[in-house]
């Protein structure tokens, strides 16, 4: 909302500048967002008078113009032929700037001398009806060498509001008027509105009816004949423009011009184009169809109200007039609209219509409907002021429901039990009346009435407050209080901190679990990523999911933004290989990366919400370590990112986990794993399938693990236990054995576990071994093992007897041989 | 015999300073005070001594070996630590030389925000509550006093999943859902951080960001709270000369509501390229619980006040880092990230 400052001190008085009009009214909850001028215009630029007009000698386009500048008879040289002696024009004096940069000197045109220039509308910045088709002839009496900046209606401060949805009243400058009097104290001038009604009754010409009565709650009628539709008066073309808005002629001008002053939109009929005079408001007909005033042809459906004559519908609602009784220059008599309409069927037609206009826009947050008649009476009067021609007698107002003011309880009691300080109740009495809420009455001591306040302590006043129309937004006793507040000014408030029992603000598990894993991954080297929750589905294609995979069946996303963003993520996965890429393009080929996040599945059975599971995903691709003269780097592999998931499970406490070699969607089909915590699935780990990475252009080696995170939660254990220290000495034995290189390392070692009883402290794989020493198809596994018993030390022939046990059965199983180390 | 002790004594303090290293210092030794050495020979040589002259020359003899003792002991420490010198020498290394590379990882910067802000508030004692993404309309907007019609769902254009389900536009569907588990249990007192959605994407708006909602019930609690828990906040996060400055403003689920704006933390309100040359950042919105809203969780707002407050994280993110297009957070950009 534009507010011209100097068109707001039409209603009330401004004791500030701008600027703390500005900062008052932001700090008050009318928020400035920003202050422009309007038409800013060189001081030198005046109102010259035309006092003789003579052909130029040599150049017969031009014409030789005496023009009086007050103090100085100037002669000019003019190319523009709409002016005549004794005009008023506009006149920029040597020196001066024009708003186009153009600076005015005396200079020779065709050999004669030019002691300036008249300019024309355009020349001057302002976007005048038809300010581009010759001088700008003011219609306003003054003395010549006037400046036009005191004439006219320029170099105007104009402060932008942001208004919250609430302020709708402050959609009219008698709205700003009326929040200004509520700071100054001081009273707000309604603009005049008296009217003299000479013409014929208006119900002999017209007849309003409301078939939705929902849908319209107010509308109301006035017409004109015998009026002049010309341009509007200068300075209201002005006032307009600085509010934004382009004038057309008088007729659509003054129902723009009483928009801005009250808020209230209009919208004016051609009456003899409307069938029979009548205006009815309906919901559109299936299959109707309405051309709107910007030419538009637009199909109807039931669900959009219109106005319409005894025929056809001839105007969309509170959102845009039809072409077919549209105001044109042959226009004979009008018929005022001025009606209020449900806010939310507004708002659907101008979506659905993607019409946003200043009117829908006003109708979406709703109008005062008290304020119709008197924004009748003020249009027809500034028609006849601008327009001339002949009021009707008569209104036509048709209210079904008349709005009933709400009366608010306000106790003083409550005011200090929300605010945290108290306010006097004369004082909350002024601040009421300041801003034109009646307080009808007030009791003291209204003990009983009040008698749910939970302090008891009700012993102050209670007012009661009638709210105008102009308020719709005060609705509860908190609304009233916020005003108190607002009024007071929030900077009066003290700042105490809440008073109460103690309460755990300590983190749940879960949640220091979550931050445990950011920690370790951090800790292991891995940047934290965070990437949007929707995914482009193509993905899943691209990544070469099968159909049938679970993770396919993503959540749509109804209205996106883009296809990118189509559905909820499922994995993790997609989005972090794109940020991988991104990466890669930019030539940074080390990534080591993590993410922890949320993936959607489908809601299952009768929920209605999707099921949101924690996850961690990691992305691996380069070398390590970098940047090191000591050791030199190797390539990132799978065993490099396993490590890091076990050096995770191990600082979560995790400990009965195993993996298990699985072929596996996006990952390598023999470069993959499963991991299992507590024989539940909880994950997996791998290389980036070829093909897949081929596809979406990834030449990198990439390694993936994805884990659910809630299956670690029960699991994990933040807490340390502790074991007794042992007394007894342990024994530490290295054996290698050589095996056929297609067995399992893992199952090796398992099995060496199982041989070796509950002695067994530790056991490592500490070498893997092929080459040279080696036949072809073998390979050595080395591993070292910790043997203790609690209660003795144990003998070395106790070891090699379990040594032995296990290098029978490895040789049986594995075909194993024990290499001497 | 008297002079022969004395040259002994000088010789020998002559020899010791010519003893080059240990093993030459210990050959001496073995001359001088050995079994066959000069002092011990010339102790043998007593008995030629006159009797009445032996305890003189006993005496004289017993100090010079024991002085020739001290003194080999100094002369060995001095060579011996000589010795180790030298050794310590051959050992020096390049200290110049990097040191072995470790590498460490970085959080996200909003998650290092977040857990500042998380800390804040749990040191606070409030505690951390948390919800869906995806969210019933009922408690993202209708439970939070926004029906259907209500102007103020435009002020948050949406992503639907169907008429009933969206993701959420803000973490306050939090507070009813920690109401309606608690209720009438007092006090509430929670911090709600989280993902939220909004169909938008230019340099200040991304289609996902993050908030930190905060919602404390209890009876007795006061707007003027409100403005003491922002004000310990603002300074914890900010630095302690912040100032705050509350402003009315309109959310539909509190009432009366405030934005609030903190000191510039760069200019500290002089007024500067980053506040616009107003001295204050809008940080975050607040205001009382509206009855509604607590009414409909399972509280009588006659009984209890509360207050909530909600703030962007990003925002936050942004002024602390001076960050200037709120895409950079989701670009995922390492050179970015791995920033310290």
């Amino acid at each position: 909302m534009k507010v011209p400052y100097n068109w707001l001190r039409d209603y009330v008085e401004i004791p500030y500048s701008p600027e703390e009009l500005a900062n008052r009214l932001t700090m008050a909850g009318v928020e400035v967002g920003d202050i422009q001028v309007f038409a800013p215009l060189d001081e030198k630029i005046v109102a010259g008078k035309i006092e003789e007009l003579s052909l130029h000698p040599t150049n017969k386009k031009l014409q030789l113009v005496k023009v009086n500048a007050g103090d100085a008879l100037l002669s000019v040289v003019c190319g523009a032929w709409n002016i005549k002696v004794g005009d008023l024009v506009a006149l920029a004096l040597p020196g001066s700037v024009l708003p186009g940069g153009m600076e005015i000197r005396v200079s020779e045109i065709k050999g004669v001398s030019s002691e300036g220039m008249l300019c024309s509308a355009a020349e001057l910045g302002l976007d005048l009806t038809d300010g581009e088709k010759g001088i700008l002839v003011l219609d306003e009496e003054c003395a010549p060498g006037t400046r036009l900046a005191d004439i006219l209606f320029v170099n105007e401060p104009v402060l932008e509001l942001d208004l919250t949805p609430n302020r709708a009243d402050c959609l009219g400058l008698l709205g700003v008027a009326r929040e200004v009097a509520a700071q100054t104290g001081g009273k707000i001038r309604l603009p005049e509105c008296s009217v003299e009604e000479t013409g014929r009754d208006i119900r002999e010409l017209a007849e309003v009816k409301i078939l939705e009565s929902e849908l319209c709650t107010r509308y109301t009628a006035r017409m004109m004949e015998g009026f002049r539709i010309a341009p509007s008066p200068v300075n209201m073309q002005l006032r307009l423009l600085s509010a934004g808005i382009r004038s057309i002629y008088n007729l659509v001008d003054v129902t723009n011009y009483v928009m801005w002053e009250t808020g209230f939109p209009m919208h004016a009929f051609d009456y003899d184009k409307l069938e029979k005079g009548r205006i009815i408001v309906r919901r559109a007909a299936p299959g109707e169809e309405i051309v709107t005033l910007d030419g538009v042809t637009r199909k109807l459906d039931p669900e959009v109200l219109v106005i319409a004559d005894d025929r056809v519908p001839v105007g969309l609602a509170g959102v845009m007039g039809g072409e077919n009784t549209e105001i044109t220059t042959s226009t004979k008599r009008l018929l005022l609209e001025a009606a209020c309409f449900n806010p939310m069927n507004i708002r659907m037609t101008a979506r659905k219509m993607n019409l946003p206009s200043e009117a829908s826009q006003r109708y979406e947050k709703g109008v005062d409907p008290d304020a119709a008649v008197f924004v009748q009476n003020r249009a027809v009067r500034l028609i006849q002021e601008t327009a001339g021609g002949v009021i009707c007698r008569g209104i036509i107002d048709n209210y079904p429901k008349p709005y009933s003011i709400p009366r608010i309880k306000l106790r003083t009691s409550k005011v200090e039990k929300v605010l945290g300080y108290s306010v006097d109740k004369e004082e909350i009495k002024d601040i009421l009346e300041r801003l034109s809420l009646d307080v009808s009455s007030y009791t003291e001591n209204a003990g009983s009435d009040a008698g749910s306040d939970a302090q008891g302590a009700s012993t102050g006043a209670v007012f009661l407050v009638n709210v105008p129309s102009f308020r719709r937004d005060l609705k509860i006793e908190e609304d009233l209080i916020e005003e108190i507040a607002r009024l007071k000014g929030f900077d009066k408030i003290p700042s105490t901190l809440p008073v109460g029992v103690l309460t755990a603000g300590r983190p749940s598990k879960a949640r220091r679990v979550m931050d445990k894993v950011k920690d370790t991954l951090v800790a292991c080297g891995l940047q934290e990523i965070i990437t949007f929750s929707f995914m482009n589905p193509r993905l899943f294609d691209e990544l070469n999911l099968p159909a049938d995979d679970p993770r396919r069946n993503a959540v749509k996303i109804h209205n996106p933004l883009t296809e990118e963003q189509g559905v909820l993520r499922t994995t993790l996965i997609p989005g972090m290989l794109q940020v991988m890429q991104y990466n890669f393009n930019r030539q940074i080929d080390n990534q080591l990366l993590f993410e922890l996040g949320k993936v959607f599945d489908p809601p299952v059975g009768k929920a209605k919400l999707p099921v949101e599971k924690m996850m961690v995903a990691l992305a691996l691709s380069g070398k390590a370590p970098q940047n090191d003269w000591q050791v030199p780097p190797v390539a990132i592999d799978f065993y490099y990112l396993k490590g890091i998931l076990e050096t995770l499970l191990d600082n979560l406490g995790v400990a009965n986990y195993r993996w298990e070699e699985a072929k596996l969607p996006l990952l390598h089909p023999s470069r993959g794993a499963r991991l299992f915590v507590e024989n539940q699935e909880a994950g997996f780990l791998g290389a980036l399938h070829p093909a897949a990475a081929e596809n979406i252009d990834l030449r990198q080696d990439i390694y993936l693990a994805e884990l659910e995170l809630d299956v670690f939660l029960n699991t994990a254990s933040l807490v340390p236990s502790f074991k007794p220290l042992p007394r007894y000495p342990s024994v530490f034995r290295d054996i290698a054995f050589i095996v056929p290189d297609t067995s399992r390392a893992g199952d090796i070692l398992q099995e060496i576990k199982g041989l070796s009883g509950a002695w067994l402290e530790d056991i490592r794989l500490f070498d893997v071994y092929r080459g040279k020493q080696m036949a072809e198809g073998q390979i050595s596994l080395a591993f070292a093992l910790t043997f203790r018993h609690s209660e003795r030390t144990l003998t070395d022939k106790e070891i090699d007897e379990i040594l032995d046990k296990i290098e029978k059965e490895l040789s049986r199983k594995y075909k194993a041989v024990l290499r001497k180390i | 015999m008297h002079e022969r002790i004395e040259k002994l004594r000088e010789t020998l303090a002559e020899d010791l300073k010519s003893a080059a290293d240990l093993k030459e210092l210990e050959a001496m030794r073995v001359r001088y005070l050995g079994k066959k050495g000069e002092v011990t020979l010339l102790m043998r040589k007593m008995g030629e001594v006159p009797a009445e002259e032996r305890p003189f020359f006993g005496k004289l003899l017993n100090e010079l070996k024991k002085s020739a003792e001290g003194l080999f002991d100094n002369r060995k420490a001095e060579l011996e630590s000589k010795d180790a010198a030298n050794r310590w020498e051959r050992e020096r290394i390049d200290v110049t030389l990097p040191g072995r590379s470790f590498s460490v990882g970085r959080k996200h910067p909003i998650t290092l925000v977040l857990e500042e802000i998380e800390e804040i508030f749990t040191c606070m004692g409030f505690k951390i509550a948390e919800g869906p993404d995806v969210e019933l309309d009922y408690y993202n907007f209708e439970a939070l006093n926004m029906p259907p019609e209500h102007p103020a769902r435009d002020m948050q254009d949406s992503f639907y999943i169907n008429p009933e389900v969206l993701l959420r536009t803000h973490t306050s569907p939090v507070e009813v859902r920690t109401m309606e588990a608690q209720a009438p249990e007092l006090p509430v007192r929670i911090i709600s951080p989280g993902k939220v959605y909004r169909r938008d994407d230019d340099v200040t708006h991304s289609p996902m960001f993050h908030q930190v909602e905060g919602l404390v019930v209890d009876r007795g609690i006061t707007f003027a709270d409100l403005k003491g828990t922002l004000l310990m906040f603002a300074r914890e996060m900010f630095g302690k000369d912040r100032e705050i400055r509350l402003r009315p403003s309109f959310f539909p689920f509190t009432e009366p509501s405030a934005e609030v704006d903190i000191s510039c933390i760069v200019c500290n309100g002089k007024g500067c390229r980053v506040c616009g040359g107003t001295g204050w950042l809008e940080i975050l919105g607040s205001g009382m619980s509206h009855p509604h809203v607590l009414r409909v969780s399972g509280y009588d707002p006659e009984e209890v006040t509360g207050y909530a407050f909600g703030m962007g994280v990003e925002r936050i993110a942004m002024l602390k880092y001076g960050i200037d297009d709120i895409r950079l957070f989701y670009t995922n950009d390492l050179r970015m990230l791995s920033q310290r």
